[in-house]
C-alpha cells in the first residue's frame, strides 16, 4: 500500500520531479504547495517522529531569512537600518524566506526518500546503468558492516590479553589502536582474497553479466506513470507560462494570478500528494476487505 | 564414463619446487557418488580439491591429467565450469559477496547472463528447496553462521552443478548447524544425483553416508575404499587418522571381535547388543575417579580461582538479559568446560569474567578479589588472559616470533629465552619464522595460545578452542592444556565439542537460557544426559551405566569379555 511497493523507477521519477519542483519554483503559491505536501506526506510515512522533525525545522526559515537579509542589501523597500548602517530590505527578507522554505521542504522530501527508497532500490537503479556498478555498490554495502563488526571483534580479542584500545598509558593506547588497524587491514585483505575466489567460482569474470531484480513493472505502476506524467506536463506548462517564477531583485514582480493559475496549483498539489492519496485509498480498501472477510 | 578422472597428478608450489604437495594421484569418481576425502591438516586435501576447478587451481607445476566427463578439464571453458562444478569453501562469511539474500542467490546466474524470467524461477526454486523463503529479503548480516553456509550452498546449487565440491564446509559451524548442513548435502546427493566430493574433520555425520572414502597423507592417496574397509586399513597401519574415525568405528576396533564394523550410533548399539548376546554383563560401571584425581562437588569448592556470583548482564538498557543470575565456582588448576547451545550466553560469561562486559548485578571474584578492584591492567598481567575464537584477531606482525615479541619487555636475550620456552610448551618451535596467516587452523590456534600465555596468566579463558581443528591437533591441544594445569593454570573453556569435554575436562557445566543449569564431572554429567551427550554414551547406554568416552566403552567391553 505504501509507495515503496511501487517499482523503484517510479519512486525515482516521482522524487526527482518533486525535488526539482521544490528547488526551482520560487512562486509563493507553489512554494506553499510543496511545503504543505512534503509536510503531510512525511508525517503520513513516519508518523510522530516526522512531525517533531518538521516542527523543529520550522524556526530555520525565519532564522535563515534573518541571516540572509543581514548580508544582502538589494531591493527598494527599506525596512530598517541596522547598527553598522546597512539597510534591511523587504525584498531580501522575502527571498531569504523563500530559500529557507525551499531548504526545509527539500529536507522533508528527503526524509520521505529515505523511508521509501531502500538500498535494494538504489542498487537496482544503478543496475539499469551498469550491472557491474550495481554489484559494486552491493559489495560495498556488504563490506562496511562486516569490517565494522570485525574491528569490534579484534578490539575484544585484544582486550582479553590486556592490549585493548583503552588499556595502558597514553603511548601504549596509541600503539594498541595502531595494532588494531593493522590487524583489521591484514585480516580484511586476507578475507577479500577468499571472497574474490568465491566470485570467480561463480563466473564473475564472464562477459555479458545481467542484473537481477526482485521488482516487477505491473499495471498499477503503469497507471501511476500516466498520472505522474500528466502532473509533470502540467508543471512544465506552468513553468513555460512563467507561472512558477517571480522576481525579487530589485523589486518583487510576478505574473498576474488568473483562474488558470489555480488549475496549475491544484495540478501540482495533486501530483505531490499522489503517493499519499494512493496509500490512503489502499488502506481504506484493505479495511473494507478485512471487514468483508470477517462477515 | 566417470565424472572425474585424475591420472598421475603431481603438483608443487613455486615456492617449494622439491616438495610435492600432491604426488601421483590417481582417482576415479563416478556420477552421483558421495566421496569423502580425509587426512590431516596439510596433507594436500584442499590443494587436490582446488585442482578440480580451474578458476581456483593454485599456481605451480602440474603434471598428469584431470578428465571431466571424459574431456580434459583444461578444455572445459570457464562458463561451463562455473555452472557445472560447484565449490563451497570453509568460511561462510567470506564467500558471501552481496548484501541481500536474494541477490546472493542470483549472483551466479547473473554472471552467466541469464534473463530476469529465468533467474526469477531458479531463485524461487532454490529458496523453496532449501527453505529460505523466510529470510529471502533479509540482509546477510542478520543470518546465523549455519544460515550463511546454507545460503552459499543454495546460491551454488542455483547454477545446477553436476558436481559439488565442499572443502570443510562445517568447520566454522556449531554441531547442530553442521549436521543440518551435512544432511542437506546428503539430500542433494540422494535426490538430485549430484556428485559430492567433501573434506571434513567431523566424520561422524558423513562417514556412513559416503560411497567411498579417500585418505590422504603427505600429498599421496594412501587408501581409497568403501568406509567399512577404511577403518580396518587405518587401524592395521596404526595411522594417526584413525582418531578421526567416528566413535563406533574406533570402539569396534578397540575390542576384539569378528562382527561387521558399525558406522553409526544405531549400528554401534546393535553391535554391542550382539556382542553381549547370551552373556552376562557384570561390569556396568567405570570407576568415577580415574588417575587418582579426586573431584570435590562443585558447590563445596573452597577458595575457587574464579567465583561468579549471581551475575546479570545485558548489552543495552532495553535489550533482553543475556545472563540471568550465573553462578559458578571454578576450582584452582582445573579444566572447567561450559557447554550449551548457540546464543545462550556462554561467550558473554567469559567476557564478564575478564571484565570486558561488566554485569549490572552480581559480582565476579578472581582469587577472592572482585574483578573491578584489579586496577590499571593488573588483571591482564599475570592473572587472566582470554584466547579469542578467531586467532587471526591477535596477529599483528610478519612472523610468529615477532608477534610473540610484541607481548614482551626486557632485553633481547630474555625475550628470546621466553619465546623459546613458550614455543616449546605450545609446540610451535618450527613455525616461529612463518607468517601467522600461512599457518593452518590448528597451528594458528597454538600460536595464538602462545601469545596469550606470554602474559603469564594463572587463569586462562578459551572461547571454542577446538573449532575447525582436526583430531590430531585436538589431542595435541589437550596435551598442552594438561601441561599448563600442572604448571598451576586454571582453564575455563567454552565449547560445543562434547567429545573433547568428556575426555579432557574436570568439570562440565551446562549453560542454558542465561544461566548454568548444572555442573558436574564429565562422567556424571554426560552419563545422566540422554541427548546432549557423547556418541560413545548414546551407543552404550543400554548396556553400560556410565561409559562416556570411547576408552570407557572399550575398557568395559574388554573386562566383560575376559570374565566370560
Amino acid at each position: 500500500m505504501r509507495f515503496d511497493s511501487y517499482h523503484p523507477m517510479i519512486n525515482f521519477i516521482y522524487f526527482t520531479a518533486a525535488l526539482v519542483g521544490a528547488v526551482c519554483f520560487d512562486h509563493p503559491a507553489f512554494l506553499a504547495v510543496s511545503y504543505v505536501c512534503a509536510f503531510l506526506y512525511s508525517v503520513k510515512l513516519n508518523g510522530k517522529r516526522s512531525l517533531i522533525f518538521n516542527v523543529c525545522l520550522m524556526p530555520l526559515i525565519p532564522v535563515y531569512a534573518g541571516i540572509y537579509s543581514y548580508y544582502n542589501h538589494y531591493g527598494v523597500t527599506n525596512l530598517h537600518v541596522n547598527f553598522i548602517g546597512n539597510q534591511i530590505t523587504l525584498e531580501a527578507v522575502a527571498f531569504g524566506l523563500v530559500i529557507g522554505v525551499k531548504i526545509v521542504t527539500v529536507l522533508m522530501i528527503l526524509s520521505c526518500v529515505f523511508a521509501v527508497i531502500s538500498s535494494d532500490k538504489v542498487i537496482y537503479l544503478f543496475g539499469r546503468i551498469s550491472p557491474k556498478l550495481s554489484l559494486f555498490l552491493s559489495i560495498l554495502l556488504r563490506s562496511v558492516p562486516r569490517i565494522r563488526a570485525r574491528a569490534r571483534r579484534i578490539g575484544i580479542s585484544r582486550r582479553g590479553i590486556g592490549k585493548g584500545c583503552a588499556q595502558g598509558n597514553v603511548f601504549e593506547r596509541i600503539r594498541h589502536v595502531c595494532a588494531l588497524f593493522s590487524i583489521l587491514i591484514t585480516w580484511t585483505l586476507e578475507d577479500f582474497f577468499e571472497s574474490a575466489a568465491s566470485m570467480k567460482c561463480r563466473g564473475y569474470s564472464l562477459r555479458g553479466r545481467t542484473a537481477f531484480s526482485i521488482y516487477r513493472f505491473d499495471n498499477r505502476d503503469r497507471g501511476f506513470v500516466i498520472a505522474a506524467f500528466s502532473g509533470i506536463l502540467l508543471m512544465a506548462a506552468a513553468a513555460a507560462l512563467d507561472q512558477t517564477h517571480i522576481y525579487y531583485n530589485p523589486e518583487i514582480i510576478m505574473n498576474r494570478i488568473t483562474a488558470v493559475s489555480f488549475v496549475f496549483y491544484a495540478g501540482y498539489a495533486f501530483f505531490l500528494l499522489l503517493p499519499m492519496l494512493l496509500q490512503i485509498v489502499g488502506e481504506a480498501s484493505f479495511r473494507h476487505a478485512v471487514h468483508a472477510n470477517h462477515r | 564414463m566417470a565424472h572425474f578422472e585424475i591420472k598421475n597428478l603431481s603438483f608443487s608450489y613455486p615456492a617449494a619446487r622439491e616438495k610435492k604437495t600432491l604426488q601421483d594421484i590417481n582417482l576415479t569418481i563416478g556420477h552421483g557418488q558421495y566421496v569423502t576425502v580425509c587426512g590431516r591438516s596439510g596433507s594436500g586435501k584442499t590443494t587436490l580439491l582446488r585442482q578440480l576447478k580451474s578458476a581456483l587451481a593454485p599456481h605451480g607445476k602440474l603434471t598428469g591429467e584431470i578428465l571431466f566427463e571424459g574431456r580434459s578439464l583444461k578444455e572445459v571453458g570457464l562458463r561451463e565450469q562455473s555452472g557445472s562444478i560447484g565449490y563451497v569453501m570453509q568460511n561462510p562469511d567470506n564467500q558471501i559477496v552481496t548484501d541481500k539474500v536474494w541477490h546472493e542467490l542470483a549472483f551466479g546466474l547473473e554472471s552467466l547472463g541469464m534473463d530476469q524470467k529465468t533467474i526469477r524461477l531458479r531463485v524461487a526454486e532454490m529458496a523453496s528447496y532449501f527453505g529460505i523463503q523466510g529470510w529471502f529479503h533479509k540482509n546477510v548480516t542478520e543470518l546465523s553462521g549455519g544460515q550463511k553456509q546454507l545460503l552459499n550452498l543454495a546460491s551454488i546449487m542455483a547454477m545446477q552443478p553436476s558436481v559439488l565440491i565442499l572443502d570443510e564446509p562445517t568447520s566454522q559451524l556449531d554441531p547442530i548447524a553442521a549436521s543440518d548442513f551435512l544432511n542437506t548435502v546428503r539430500k542433494i546427493n540422494r535426490e538430485l544425483r549430484t556428485t559430492i566430493i567433501i573434506t571434513e574433520h567431523r566424520l561422524e555425520d558423513i562417514f556412513h553416508a559416503s560411497d567411498k572414502v579417500v585418505v590422504m597423507e603427505n600429498g599421496r592417496i594412501i587408501a581409497d575404499d568403501e568406509p567399512r574397509k577404511i577403518g580396518e586399513f587405518l587401524k592395521m597401519g596404526g595411522n594417526h587418522m584413525f582418531t578421526a574415525m567416528p566413535t563406533p568405528v574406533q570402539i569396534f576396533y578397540g575390542v576384539e571381535n569378528s562382527l561387521t564394523c558399525p558406522l553409526t550410533v544405531r549400528e554401534g548399539g546393535d553391535w554391542l547388543s550382539q556382542l553381549f548376546e547370551g552373556k552376562e554383563v557384570r561390569e556396568r560401571q567405570v570407576p568415577e575417579i580415574q588417575e587418582g584425581r579426586s573431584v570435590p562437588e562443585p558447590d563445596e569448592v573452597k577458595d575457587p580461582a574464579v567465583f561468579v556470583k549471581e551475575v546479570w548482564f545485558r548489552y543495552e538498557k532495553d535489550a533482553p538479559d543475556i545472563l540471568k543470575g550465573v553462578t559458578m565456582r571454578v576450582p584452582k588448576q582445573s579444566l572447567f568446560a561450559i557447554v550449551g547451545g548457540n546464543g545462550t550466553g556462554k561467550s558473554t560469561t567469559l567476557k564478564t569474567i575478564c571484565d570486558i562486559c561488566r554485569p549490572y548485578r552480581g559480582k565476579v571474584y578472581i582469587d577472592g578479589k572482585p574483578v573491578q578492584k584489579y586496577k590499571g591492567g593488573e588483571l591482564f598481567r599475570g592473572n587472566l588472559a582470554m584466547l579469542p575464537q578467531d586467532p587471526q584477531s591477535l596477529f599483528v606482525k610478519k612472523t610468529v616470533r615477532e608477534d610473540l615479541q610484541e607481548m614482551l619487555r626486557g632485553s633481547q636475550k630474555e625475550q628470546a629465552e621466553q619465546i623459546e620456552a613458550i614455543a616449546q610448551t605450545c609446540e610451535i618451535t618450527p613455525l616461529l619464522d612463518s607468517h601467522p596467516y600461512d599457518l593452518s587452523g590448528g597451528e594458528q590456534q597454538r600460536a595464538a595460545l602462545a601469545k596469550v600465555l606470554l602474559t603469564n596468566p594463572r587463569i586462562l579463558l578459551l572461547d571454542e578452542p577446538t573449532k575447525g581443528i582436526d583430531s590430531f591437533f585436538k589431542q595435541q591441544f589437550a596435551q598442552i592444556l594438561k601441561r599448563l594445569k600442572t604448571q598451576g593454570v586454571t582453564v575455563i573453556m567454552v565449547s560445543h565439542d562434547v567429545e573433547f569435554c568428556a575426555k579432557y575436562a574436570d568439570y562440565v557445566s551446562m549453560f542454558f537460557d542465561g544461566s548454568i543449569v548444572t555442573t558436574n564431572t564429565p562422567n556424571r554429567f554426560f552419563s545422566r544426559n540422554s541427548f546432549y551427550t557423547t556418541a560413545a554414551n548414546r551407543m552404550s547406554r543400554h548396556i553400560f551405566e556410565n561409559a562416556v568416552t570411547n576408552e570407557d566403552v572399550i575398557e568395559l567391553c574388554r573386562k566383560n569379555l575376559k570374565k566370560n
